[in-house]
């Protein structure tokens, strides 16, 4: 007899999922969700997005999959308002208030700051969450052994004071200018210290120190073994949740994360629900299934389809946009020929029809890109002159146009409408995306239809998961595929999404080093551009950024963005937009469309600002 | 000696014309019939269908569009028609399960019988291979090859279900092939001298090959639910449209579950499914009865 286990596997698998679903739905359709205020509110139900819940995963922020929920039981000294004019604008969080300097930060604790085992937040707690970043990678010079340091996503803390008072002195490595000192430690995760401070070395800013020295024999045997300690801290397993946020955490089981609110919490009284529910999913279907039935106060922005979008409006729910700095596009590998060509990445770019693409690939969540420039449009819209924004070229379908740069370059179109390279041989391109990643396969259908009608076979493929997806590009292994952008409003880091690590690209303290052989170089972009006549280096103009002040980054800026539109190394086809949904059915006063700030947190955050009332 | 063999073999296999055996058995009852002609259809669907359709044309001004004069069962995400992708989703279908039950067939029925009429160590050896490829968990093994193989050939995906699929098969014609070499006829040929292979290839299984198509026919029921389950939960890259990537992309993607919009979408492969899967079975009667001399003499 024949054994068909694949089948049998597979029903298995359905029957667990459809077994857990069920089983998820009916703990949470229990639980009461009465209206109220102030504490009493009742159980605000939403999921994380950012965050699933991993069952056995544990309650420890630095792990790579914890079981913590930002805003809710994971607490910040404040919360980065994601505004592009100053990226260092923050919500206050654990520190009420704080003054920055040259020499670093002076942070002032919010009064009556509390774990929830009822011990105040001192000095000790930050000293000791500081000193864990360094361990993460996320801290100064140990994240550079890694070799994929970029300006600016790195802090530099040498030393923490007690001023007394809740007043806190956080001073930044002298000689050291990070021009986002003050968010990425406003930032940086709180822990407690009496949970994890033994699980850090007594002499940990003694390496810490050497790390910082100028002997490089100290500082490299400093990073190695922070680089251990990191990995204990990450794979530690507190008992039980002590967090200094408006919940903490009670239970997780594989369907949902329970939290209660933390009484101690130091603005108690803006809290309104007694309980957070934060449900597991493992798809989009299933957070559309949890909206179609109003079981979600709140739904972050799941790729949908307008006939879900519909229907969602159509089950109460309110839409609420905000500006997402990311943006979607088609990169090359221009090791791998023809796409080392300029005219052949523009030809493409007047192939494809970006509006057709984002219509299809993601029709609520995402504006189809007016041009490339590294930027999302509405940051560059903001940054660029108006002769500078008429100069980019936005590459609107024009399939002439295309014909001519091809020809131009040598190709050649066969009887049957089908190109040829230079040399005579056919071309087809393979288009590699991501299993799961629903709006880029979507996408790829539309452009592999509209290269294929142009003469050029395009086939979509995908790769099992995202990590493998991430290792085999950094390999050079696709010649085009996907690739996310502008990832943040910070301009460096938008622009290191494509003149750093990923082309060759290394950057130190506003310096960039080019190295076209560096195992994570993918792009293969040359190292310098001519554009309007003159030579430019992307990668040191990206690297400048990250030194320079938001208020003089305009003309660097500008070169890099003509740059992009002229060179293409990779064509942005839509910029996503933050899109979420409210449910005013057993609570009220949520932030509304405008509050930036607010909206590009998560509704923990709402909160302790006051927001999230029950009805 | 061999002229009295072909005698033996002849007279147990021609009886009467084939052809009118066949006939006979198929036109007896309506469902039978109705399987054959199903497994046509489908069969002649993934050969010419392909052949009637151009590009998988696209329209994003018509996503989800309900069934009208130009769209008989409507269009899918991108704009495209839905019976198009119906259409050529079936050859990538029935490839990988005809390749899948083929290699299940070959290698299952070839390890079965030469250990059942070996016996001994060969049989020993064989059987332990079999085991072994019965412990070997088939849908993990599809996921970690999907991280080499991007199953974009049916070759790729029968192959690997075929692999893991025949160990059954070996155990169950092993069985069978025990039976037979106590059978008159072979101890006869062992008796004239005949070759082993001569035995196994030309008396063995000829007596094996309809228990080996019916197990052909049933695997293929089984591998079309494997493959396209496979797609459906995502597990393995795709990067052709199947059935399995169609009903993949109607639930995932398209709602189907949520809206209406996509319904069609989904129950246009599934219904595919149920057909093909219906003829198998229905045919599988008229099988049954054409390989199965007690249930001949009681019709």
């Amino acid at each position: 007899m024949s054994r068909p286990k694949p089948l049998v596997a597979a029903i298995a698998v359905a029957t667990i999922a459809a077994t857990a679903l069920s089983a998820c739905s009916s703990s949470s359709a229990k639980k009461s969700n009465g209206g109220g205020g102030g504490g009493t509110g009742g159980v605000f139900t939403s999921i994380d997005a950012n965050n699933k819940i991993t069952a056995g995963a544990p309650m420890n922020p630095f792990n790579a999959a914890p079981n913590m929920f930002l805003g809710y039981n994971e607490m910040q000294m404040g919360f980065s308002k994601y505004d592009p004019s100053d990226p260092n604008a923050m919500l206050p969080g654990l520190a009420a208030s704080w003054t920055s300097s040259d020499a670093g930060l002076t942070v002032q604790l919010q009064p009556n700051a509390k774990w929830s085992d009822g011990t105040p937040v001192t000095v000790a707690d930050i000293k000791t969450s500081l000193a864990i970043a360094y361990t993460q990678g996320t801290a100064g010079p140990v994240a550079s052994a890694g070799g994929t340091v970029v300006a600016g996503s790195n802090f530099e803390v040498s030393d923490v004071k007690d001023l007394g008072g809740g007043k806190i002195e956080i001073d930044q490595q002298p000689g050291v200018k990070n021009l986002y000192f003050q968010r990425l430690v406003l930032s940086a995760y709180i822990v407690s210290d009496k949970v994890y401070g033994s699980q850090l070395p007594a002499d940990i800013w003694s390496q810490i120190a050497a790390v910082q020295g100028s002997d490089q024999s100290a500082a490299g045997a400093a990073a190695t073994k922070l680089s251990a300690e990191g990995k204990t801290i990450a794979a530690f397993a507190p008992a039980k949740d002590v967090s200094a946020g408006p919940f903490v955490e009670t239970r997780v089981n594989p369907g949902e994360a329970l939290l209660d609110r933390n009484q101690y919490f130091y603005a108690a009284n803006k809290i309104s629900p007694k309980q957070v529910i934060l449900r597991s999913y493992s798809g989009n279907q299933q957070i559309w299934g949890y909206m179609n039935g109003g079981e979600l106060d709140y739904a972050p922005y799941t790729s949908m389809p307008t006939n879900i979008l519909n229907q969602v409006l159509g089950a109460g729910y309110t839409r609420m946009d905000a500006p997402s700095y990311v943006s979607a596009s088609i990169a090359f590998n221009e090791k791998q020929a023809p796409y080392n060509l300029t005219p052949v990445r523009q030809a493409l770019a007047y192939v494809i029809d970006r509006d057709a693409v984002t219509k299809v690939g993601e029709p609520v969540g995402g504006i189809a890109a007016p041009t490339t420039t590294g930027l999302v449009g509405s940051q560059s819209d903001t940054i660029l002159s108006g002769d500078q924004k008429a100069a980019l070229n936005p590459y609107k379908p024009d399939p002439a146009k295309a014909t001519s740069l091809l020809q131009g370059a040598g190709f050649t179109k066969d009887s049957s409408g089908k190109w040829h390279l230079p040399g005579g041989a056919p071309w087809t391109i393979t288009l590699q995306t991501v299993n799961g990643f629903s709006d880029w396969i979507a996408a790829s259908t539309i452009v592999a239809n509209e290269l294929t009608a142009f003469g050029i076979p395009t086939t979509a493929a995908i790769t099992a998961d995202f990590a493998t997806y991430q290792k085999e590009m950094a390999a050079g292994k696709y010649a085009v595929g996907w690739w996310l952008v502008a990832l943040g409003p910070q301009t460096d880091k938008a622009y290191a999404r494509i003149y750093g690590s990923a082309d060759g690209f290394s950057v130190s303290n506003g310096q960039a080093t080019y190295n076209d052989s560096a195992p994570t170089n993918w792009e293969h972009t040359p190292q310098t551009y001519t554009v309007n006549g003159q030579s430019i280096n992307p990668g040191q103009l990206a690297a400048q950024l990250s030194v320079t002040p938001v208020a003089d980054q305009q003309p660097i800026i500008a070169q890099l963005a003509a740059a992009t539109n002229q060179e293409l190394p990779m064509i942005q086809i839509w910029n996503y937009t933050h899109v979420m949904f409210t449910l005013d059915k057993r609570f009220t006063n949520f932030p509304k469309t405008g509050q930036d700030d607010l909206l590009n947190n998560p509704p923990g955050v709402w909160m302790m600002q006051g927001y999230v009332q029950g009805k | 000696m061999a002229t009295a063999t072909a005698t033996l073999a002849a007279s147990v296999r021609s009886r009467r014309p084939a052809w009118a055996a066949f006939r006979k058995a198929v036109t007896r009852t309506p469902g039978r019939l109705a399987g054959l002609i199903i497994i046509v259809f489908f069969v002649l669907m993934g050969i010419c269908g392909p052949w009637f359709y151009g590009r998988l044309a696209v329209d994003p001004n018509a996503l989800y569009a309900p069934p009208s004069a130009k769209h008989w069962l409507g269009t899918d995400f991108a704009g495209s028609d839905v019976l198009q992708e119906v259409v050529t989703g079936a050859r990538y279908v029935l490839a990988t399960a005809a390749l899948s039950a083929l290699f299940t067939s070959l290698f299952g029925v070839t390890i079965g019988l030469v250990a059942g009429y070996q016996r001994g160590l060969t049989d020993s050896v064989l059987m332990r291979l079999t085991d072994f490829v019965l412990t070997i968990p088939g849908l993990p093994l599809l996921i970690l090859l999907s991280t080499v193989w991007s199953f974009g050939s049916p070759w790729e995906m029968g192959l690997v279900l075929g692999i893991t699929g025949w160990g059954g098969v070996a155990r169950a014609v092993r069985a069978q092939a025990l039976s037979l070499r106590e059978r008159g006829f072979l101890e006869a040929a062992r008796g004239l001298g005949l070759s082993r292979r001569h035995i196994i290839v030309k008396e063995m299984l000829p007596n094996i090959a309809p228990y080996a198509t019916m197990q052909l026919m049933l695997s293929m029921i089984a591998f079309v639910g494997a493959e396209v389950g496979l797609f459906f939960l995502g597990l393995v890259p795709f990067s052709s449209t199947n059935w399995g990537v169609m009903l993949n992309q109607a639930v995932f993607s398209g709602g189907a579950m949520e809206t209406p919009a996509a319904l069609i979408y989904l129950l246009a492969p599934l219904v595919c499914i149920l057909l093909l899967t219906l003829g198998i079975v229905l045919f599988l009667d008229a099988i049954d009865e054409l390989f199965n001399p007690r249930l001949r003499e009681r019709a």
